[in-house]
């Protein structure tokens, strides 16, 4: 028990780093499903893809020599590079594999995604090889640096992860709260057809979506490539996942509902690393899922939907 | 030209009109005696296996079917339930715990433990809606997956010091028990084979009078529409219970059959990629149609197993691109005008290349070697890759110019798919087409593995874009 209590506070640290780049992939997906009830399956695949944006940007700016730029600049261009390529990556996908699928029966975008997500995949395998690439972090940002809170040792890169993310969540629930732009987008998701009537640009808006939802997927793939520092093809496939499944426990389509689901993920992926086995953590993960879903079947903060027929 | 095409394919349909109106027990016997006779066609095992392997991924798309096609259940921890049959099998026959069932037992007792891990994962899911449904069987996927690499330091709380291994981690479970039925040892790949044909007409028989029974009927109501079901009276749990467990019994016997014919499992053979692939397979026919599974599973072992040779894999790229232009483009005359245009561009690229640096470019890798080979087919499809290595470009360092032609080449097909038909788009098509040839010859033809997964993830989005109910599917209509 003391063993536990001494370590708490560092798995709960932890658990936020991991809890912080799920909540942001569960953004996008909570997002996209929320206005047109599709399981973006690529959605991981995007992740994917901007941990290996930032990887180039990283790789540009820091030749052997030293980097071109202050730290700050450098892990910002990263965030900014990653953030545009995703966004547009993911309009792009919208675009070409869900579009012509608005209207077809809801398993045929199911298979879309499938079918994008082994494309995405297979074309990074094929242009940049299966090998680990490796986000030389410590040139940055020294090993060394951080701060303690009690018993817990944050250091700089987990700090700034955490950071960052709670920014871009506060930025998305201004946007969606408190903006034309949000508003329309909230109008979509409640009903499609009524806003188009009432005027709202329903293609624009979905546009957006996906380029804000991809954004975010792509920042939370440069920020695992900071703090993990390994990025490969196939990362994306278990992140998606861990992103779809903290989106379901928060209640999919529910903003706040995502960001709650991707913190509490991470925190029981973290205590069942540090508390129970490493090698069970899927396991335990998705009997908490179950267990969740079985409570709530709409997820902690989604509402019970009365089917209309 | 359009005279001979009429009466090719009026007769064609004609052919297909007198087969579908023969008894479907009759077309489905006919199918089972005709791939009966592939191992006295051959002798060549690998043929034979890929015949076999057909059969083992029919089986399963068509118990998947049962599950996403009919009910409905959007179920993506299929691949467990194929998983814990060969497992279990590995477990009863060989040495790893030096039980050693006889089959006749084994086989019935996996069918059950199949309807019964159908409903411990279908029970909870009944309270789930559609995605989450999809959510937590992918979990259990996950989970069975993560058990089998796990499981083999299995250490006992109440015992100290005693390590179990179960599932053999990794190194899987190998030696197992060959089947053996009604006093019969099947042996080779030929026995398996015809194993796998028999469970594969059985498994249909199934299916199929299930579909037609009132039970299939239910299911494919409550597939349409499960709250209409329920409003008129269908008992939409139990029914969701027994599509589960009906698609867990059959994946389960069928991963059996496929480990003692494999002789060891590895977690590896149930990874996530098969279950796509399986999916792929089920849609690629049409959901919820039981010859298009068959035929799904057909067309998507043999293709990748065509391309496995290189040269062979050259000669269907480029027939199926000549082809494709000359049947798809419209007007009809621009596929004659693309295809020209592209080899000439070809030789002119050559030629400036050659002109102004030839060091970049290399001569054909391939070499004759007339005395190893043997048939005209060989012969002649050597001769056509040394004829396009000498017309395309045919670098030294092919990696990074491959690799800016791929990046280059996506957008490019995307764009021009979208594009309004005219002259600009005629004119686009020509430098794409070569840009896909020169990919294909660099960056392809080099990773057949990946190529093979491109291929199929390509298809399964243009496949959905074009005929959203699969191949054989009917279009549904939906009603609001």
């Amino acid at each position: 028990m003391e063993e536990f209590l001494a370590q708490l506070p560092q798995q709960l640290v932890n658990g936020l780093t991991l809890g912080s780049v799920y909540a942001l992939i569960a953004l996008g997906y909570s997002m996209v499903y929320g206005i047109l009830q599709l399981l973006n399956f690529a959605h991981g695949d995007v992740y994917m893809v901007g941990a290996f944006i930032g990887f180039g940007v990283l790789t540009a700016l820091l030749p052997e020599s030293g980097p071109l730029l202050p730290s700050v600049f450098i892990i910002i261009a990263m965030l900014l590079a990653a953030m545009i390529g995703c966004g547009l990556l993911g309009v792009g996908i919208e675009w070409f594999a869900y579009r012509p699928l608005r209207n077809a029966p809801r398993i045929a975008p199911l298979i879309s995604a499938l079918g994008t997500s082994i494309l995405i995949q297979n074309a990074i395998q094929l242009t940049l090889t299966a090998n680990y690439r490796v986000y030389r972090t410590e040139k940055i940002i020294p090993l060394a640096a951080g701060f303690d809170i009690g018993d817990a040792h944050i250091s700089a890169t987990r700090a700034l992860v955490i950071f960052s993310a709670i920014i871009m969540m506060i930025g998305l629930t201004y946007l969606v709260r408190r903006t034309k732009l949000g508003r329309a987008m909230r109008a979509v998701a409640i009903d499609r057809e009524a806003a188009a009537t009432m005027g709202v640009n329903v293609d624009r808006i979905i546009v957006l979506t996906f380029f804000i939802g991809s954004a975010l997927a792509g920042a939370a793939g440069v920020l695992t490539g900071l703090v993990f520092t390994r990025v490969w093809h196939t990362m994306g496939f278990n992140a998606g996942l861990k992103g779809f499944t903290a989106a379901v426990v928060g209640g999919i389509g529910n903003i706040p509902g995502a960001m709650l689901g991707g913190m509490l993920l991470g925190i029981v992926e973290a205590f069942a690393v540090g508390f129970i086995a490493p090698a069970f953590k899927e396991v335990i993960t998705f009997v908490v899922l179950i267990i969740i879903l079985l409570i709530r079947p709409r997820g902690l903060l989604g509402t019970t939907a009365i089917q209309k027929v | 030209m359009s005279a001979s095409q009429l009466s090719l394919s009026g007769r064609m349909s004609g052919v297909i009109e007198r087969w579908n109106a023969l008894p479907i027990a009759t077309r489905f016997f006919g199918l089972l005696v005709a791939a009966a006779t592939i191992p006295f066609l051959t002798s060549n095992d690998y043929v034979i296996r890929i015949a076999g392997n057909v059969c083992l991924f029919a089986a399963l798309a068509v118990a998947l079917n049962v599950v996403v096609g009919y009910a409905g259940l959007l179920d993506l921890g299929f691949i467990a339930f194929y998983g814990i049959g060969a497992y279990l099998y590995a477990i009863l026959s060989s040495d790893q715990f030096g039980i050693h069932w006889p089959s006749w037992l084994t086989l019935p007792f996996i069918a059950l433990l199949g309807v019964v891990f159908g409903l411990l994962l279908g029970s909870p899911s009944l309270r789930l809606l559609g995605d989450y449904l999809a959510i937590v069987t992918l979990g259990f996927g996950l989970v069975f997956a993560q058990l089998a690499l796990t499981l083999d330091r299995v250490e006992l709380p109440w015992q100290e010091g005693v390590v179990i291994n179960v599932t053999g981690g990794t190194n899987g479970i190998v030696k197992l028990d060959p089947l053996s039925l009604f006093g019969f040892q099947l042996s080779n790949v030929t026995h398996y084979f015809y194993a796998l044909l028999i469970w594969l007409g059985i498994v249909l028989i199934i299916v199929h009078h299930l579909n037609q029974s009132r039970m299939g009927r239910a299911w494919r109501s409550m597939g349409e529409d499960a709250l209409a079901a329920e409003t008129m009276g269908m008992p939409t749990r139990r029914l969701k219970l027994l599509a589960f467990s009906c698609g867990a019994a059959i994946a389960g016997v069928t991963g059996a059959i496929f480990a003692a014919w494999q002789q060891s499992v590895f977690p590896q053979n149930f990874s996530t990629d098969v279950l796509i692939t399986l999916y792929a397979m089920m849609v690629l026919g049409g959901i919820s149609n039981l010859g298009g599974a068959a035929l799904g599973a057909v067309v998507l072992s043999v293709v990748p197993e065509l391309l496995r040779s290189p040269e062979l894999a050259r000669a269907i790229f480029y027939a199926t691109l000549t082809l494709g232009l000359l049947l798809f483009s419209k007007p009809r005359r621009n596929g004659p005008i693309i295809l020209i245009s592209v080899i000439i561009l070809g030789f002119l690229l050559r030629w400036i290349v050659q002109a102004a640096a030839p060091d970049l470019l290399t001569p054909p890798t391939i070499k004759v070697a007339a005395e190893s080979i043997s048939s005209a087919f060989d012969r002649a499809s050597q001769q056509f890759g040394i004829l396009v290595q000498g017309w395309i470009l045919f670098l030294k360092d092919p990696l990074l110019p491959g690799n800016i032609a791929f990046v280059i080449l996506i957008p490019a097909l995307l764009g021009l798919s979208r594009m309004k038909a005219g002259v600009l788009k005629l004119i686009l098509t020509i430098p794409a087409i070569y840009l896909l040839i020169f990919v294909w010859e660099t960056r392809f033809a080099a990773e057949p593995a990946v190529t093979r997964l491109l291929l199929v993830g390509g298809l399964l989005v243009v496949l959905m874009i074009f005929r959203p109910n699969g191949l054989l599917g009917k279009r549904k209509i939906e009603i609001v």
